[in-house]
């Protein structure tokens, strides 16, 4: 941790200081000659305060978890014990170098059970170069290159950031398994912006490669002992926003066309040549008043599956859906109910098929939920909350954390708390 | 001291909310199109006269900051928030500077060129310009 805070701050504080100083230098001396009979004395500090704070900014967030649960295991091993496995932490950096150049960069420290291991990950979260090569006073239109992240319904994009969500655990449609798949892509962004008299629009349109995903592999195969990896080759993740009255109502159209393939690492691998094609379509409205609010999404997912070796394909289309409700009893107290519902393969949604097929048990193919939990902003940056969900299913749970698929339970609880600090 | 005493006194009744700029160049900064809300949102990011625009906001529970949002946006402090947190953590923009007091915020934008703000009553200062008397 020492380690990555270190580095964060040393190479990328450093340059991107340096630079801000060189480039605000006249800024400085204008500011200074205005404000000299005032600031006299504290000079030096508060115009390079100023600078710092004007064109440079920090963020961050730290959110811990507590988690208990019956039949399953939740990150790390809460099953009738309690897990503390979920910890998220990110520090940012944002410079705004020039009005139509900017830089910004994310660490990442993320533990999240068996998936991560004991000592966690760290990872560059984002990091890219954003150019605005046409600005005008209802709009702009850009690119960016480097790692971004997907806007892939309401949260994909800052859904380790405990305070954007409503609940601890993500609607299923954000599907912890592909994460890897979905957090950012390496590549480059095109985006435009357009406010207008009937609302205000945002489309973004991501290019480039996704990360290596291990959980996937594994839900693909359900074979714990898979040893090689999946690589992504190049694919895209688009979407439209649009939102009118300052947000109180919000709307999105995500679209998803990723692709992977199996790079064996010993001879005799029988997943050799496997390939996953994923096409995928999330349809995303939101009400958003002063007390309440509702919130729906819908994905459908086209999936194929391809196994040279074995001679098999498979083509499961899987549909994920979720309704969800909250309500402000205070400004800083909000309830949220959920109902979610996930289906792995439409034409089989109660996995009779697939436990004939495979053995498995049936309930790995489906999982409907219902969450309640209770969230307290004691302040604007701290919060706390709690939850429980009554699970039906076991299709969406980390095969990492759960390694014995025979013994999955169908019918399971979870309990979970959560505190977390941003700034 | 003063205004602290004066934002308690105003406490709890409905509070004045005066939206405030920096007075250099205020008259040049602004063009016809501007709103408010766009320019709390971070949408409109620069002045007329191409100058980044500096904004500056209380704490999301202040109270002057609820009633600022609904009276001169017209939105809730939670939506603001939504914007601006999906911009923070992913690269994609950055957030105004989030002070602390009233008092803080007749300071940052009395020395803050192209600076905007709000604060609960009129003044007389001649570095303070007010929104509303374009």
């Amino acid at each position: 941790m020492k380690k990555f805070i270190f580095l964060i701050l040393n190479s990328l504080a450093y340059t991107m200081y340096a630079l801000s100083f060189s480039l605000n230098a006249q800024q400085i001396t204008e500011d200074t000659q205005a404000d000299i009979a005032l600031q006299q004395e504290t000079f030096n500090w508060s115009t390079l305060k100023k600078t710092w704070e004007d064109d440079i900014q920090f963020h961050g967030f730290f959110s811990q978890g507590l988690f208990h649960s019956t039949g399953n295991n939740v990150y790390g091993k809460s099953k009738d014990s309690v897990s503390a496995d979920l910890t998220e932490i990110g520090l940012n950096m944002s410079y705004q170098a020039l009005n139509n150049l900017s830089f910004a960069a994310q660490g990442l420290y993320r533990r999240a059970g068996a998936s991560t291991g004991d000592a966690g990950e760290v990872t560059l979260d984002f990091a890219f170069a954003d150019i605005t090569f046409l600005s005008f006073s209802q709009g702009r239109l850009g690119v960016r290159g480097g790692r971004i992240k997907n806007p892939w319904g309401f949260y994909n994009e800052t859904r380790d950031v405990a305070s954007t969500h409503p609940t601890i655990f993500l609607p299923l449609i954000y599907f912890e398994r592909s994460r890897a798949l979905l957090i950012a892509i390496d590549g480059g962004q095109l985006y435009a912006d357009y406010s207008s008299p009937i609302g205000d629009f945002l489309f973004t349109f991501n290019y480039g490669y996704s990360h290596d995903n291990k959980e996937l592999l594994l839900a693909i195969t359900s074979d714990p002992d898979v040893s090689g990896k999946l690589d992504s080759d190049p694919g895209f993740m688009t979407q439209l926003h649009y939102e009118i009255m300052g947000g109180q109502y919000a709307f999105a159209i995500s679209y998803a066309d990723l692709n992977s393939s199996y790079t064996s690492s010993k001879s005799f691998d029988p997943y050799t040549g496997l390939e996953s094609n994923i096409d995928s379509l999330m349809l995303s409205a939101q009400y958003n008043g002063e007390k309440f609010s509702l919130v729906g999404e819908y994905n459908i997912q086209w999936n194929s599956f391809s196994f040279p070796q074995a001679g098999a394909d498979f083509s499961p289309v899987s549909e994920y859906w979720y309704i969800q409700a909250s309500y402000r009893f205070l400004d800083n107290l909000q309830m949220t109910i959920r109902y979610d519902s996930s289906s792995q393969d439409k034409s089989d949604r109660s996995g009779k098929n697939f436990h004939a097929a495979t053995g498995l048990p049936a309930h790995l193919m489906y999982t409907q939920d219902a969450v309640i939990g209770l969230r307290w902003d004691i302040t604007p940056s701290w919060m706390l909350r709690a939850e429980y969900q009554r699970v039906h299913g076991a299709s969406t749970v980390s095969l990492l954390d759960n390694p014995d698929l025979s013994k999955l339970v169908k019918d399971w609880n979870i309990y979970a708390l959560q505190v977390s600090f941003r700034f | 001291m003063l205004y602290i005493a004066l934002s308690f006194c105003m406490l709890p009744s409905v509070q004045a909310v005066e939206v405030i700029m920096n007075a250099s160049d205020s008259k040049e900064l602004i063009k016809e199109n501007m709103d408010l809300r766009s320019i709390f949102s971070m949408r409109t990011r620069y002045w007329a006269n191409n100058e980044k625009i500096r904004v500056f906001v209380l704490p999301d529970n202040h109270i002057l900051h609820k009633n600022f949002v609904k009276q001169k946006l017209h939105m809730f402090p939670h939506q603001l928030r939504r914007t601006w947190d999906r911009m923070t953590y992913t690269g994609t923009g950055q957030p105004p500077i989030t002070v602390d007091s009233v008092a803080e915020m007749l300071e940052k934008i009395k020395h803050t060129k192209y600076s905007i703000g709000y604060i609960d009553r009129r003044i007389e200062d001649e570095k303070i310009y007010f929104f509303d008397t374009q």
